[in-house]
């Protein structure tokens, strides 16, 4: 029984987000989200890893022995994100360059490893596959936004673009890590607030 | 489903090893392009040091570096030395050192009287991004170009003969770390020979 496409995708973008309402990924969206360049490249590069992990740990989902998954899941995510390393650094340089030690640190994202005990182990490779790259584009999503208000308040500019002409005064905080925190603290406040607000309702009716 | 022992040994031995070839084929297959980066960021970094790098395209950074550029010798280091009619132009002078984070590596170059700063470049860096990592902007690094130099006087923010060199703002740790490491890399250059 595999679950329907659309079903996946809106319940990874939004319903469950994987950093807002699963709180995931966390330490990645506080590290690379003060430029969208990188935000940008980190989602892709989680999204590529998880739908890939998942795929794989999926289609060995009847053979893998019980006791040793996390093993297994552990080695093949591993592969994967060495792959990408190298993938990058072949023919991406500059951007390996500044993300530096991140693209290695994908591999102890917690929602890779979330994706494959929660829903690769039970499901069949294609809707794994489309879990696990729609929870990776949740986190980017999540992140492009993050780094959209950093950027702007941090840096004045979009995707490098300077848009300067506005005249704002830039924070420093903004650049820094701790500036994450308000900001995702902030966006699962308003989220958990709307979802309480929605079953309440439903409560009611 | 219970399997034995010798089946999860195995199933892992296997796993692993399927994992571990496809690795070393795909690195096998990316390496001549990941040298070939590594090589041109390298001949880039030391061009720019000379101010010579202008916006050449990859083959033609490759094929100046080839004509100027020839590995040399500077008060006993190995170092890349720029030359331009036989006559010595400039040295680049490697470095390396602890930053706020992790290691700094770059090259200083220098004139081939060694009394001026020539450009300043980081070939790594894993300074805080936005902050720490500013001093491989151009802002920075284009500071040093034309600091005058001398023995027994260490770089330092400010004013110094004229020209003014200035930190990078909300990185006060990593603008430290990077005159510490210029200056010891300096320290010792003037004893030796020129080459």
């Amino acid at each position: 029984m595999a679950e329907n496409p659309r079903a996946i995708i809106k319940r990874n973008l939004f319903g469950e987000n994987q950093v807002l309402r699963q709180i995931l990924g966390i330490c990645s969206a506080l590290a690379v989200t003060n430029t969208m360049r990188n935000s940008l490249v980190m989602g892709i590069g989680l999204s590529f890893v998880t739908a890939l992990s998942s795929l794989t740990l999926s289609a060995m989902r009847n053979i893998i022995p019980h006791r040793i998954r996390m093993l297994v899941q552990t080695l093949v995510i591993a592969a994967y994100v060495i792959f990408l390393d190298l993938l990058l650094k072949a023919y991406l340089p500059d951007i390996s360059k500044q993300l530096g030690p991140y693209v290695g640190l994908i591999i102890t994202n917690c929602i890779i490893m979330g994706r494959a005990e929660a829903y690769a182990q039970q499901n069949p490779p294609v809707a794994a596959m489309l879990d696990g790259l729609f929870a990776g584009l949740g986190y980017t999503l999540v992140l492009m936004i993050i780094s959209l208000i950093r950027e702007v308040m941090g840096f004045g500019s979009v995707f490098g673009m300077d848009i300067n002409f506005l005249k704002l005064q830039t924070w420093t905080i903004m650049i820094m890590p701790p500036a994450a925190f308000f900001i995702i603290g902030s966006l699962i406040w308003g989220l958990t607030a709307r979802a309480q607000r929605k079953a309440r309702k439903e409560e009611r009716a | 489903m219970k399997r034995g022992y010798l089946y999860t040994v195995l199933f892992m031995v296997i796993l692993s090893a399927v994992f571990t070839f496809a690795l070393a084929a795909s690195y096998e297959g990316f390496k001549p392009a990941i040298n070939l980066n590594a090589a041109l960021q390298r001949e880039r970094a030391i061009l720019y040091t000379f101010g010579l790098e202008e916006v050449l395209d990859n083959d033609e950074a490759t094929r100046k570096f080839d004509e100027v550029i020839r590995e040399g010798e500077l008060a006993g280091i190995q170092v890349p030395v720029y030359e331009e009619d036989g006559q010595v132009m400039g040295y680049a002078l490697p470095f390396e050192g602890a930053g706020l984070w992790g290691t700094i590596r770059g090259y200083l170059g220098l004139n081939a009287q060694r009394s001026e700063v020539t450009g300043l470049v980081f070939t790594e860096q894993n300074e805080t991004p936005g902050l720490g990592g500013r001093i491989d902007e151009p802002q920075y690094k284009e500071q040093f170009r034309g600091l005058p130099i001398s023995e027994g006087t260490a770089i330092r923010y400010g004013n110094s003969q004229g020209q003014q060199l200035d930190a990078v703002t909300g990185a006060t740790q990593t603008s430290a770390a990077v005159l510490r490491i210029l200056n010891s890399a300096l320290e010792g250059l003037f004893t030796g020979e020129v080459d």
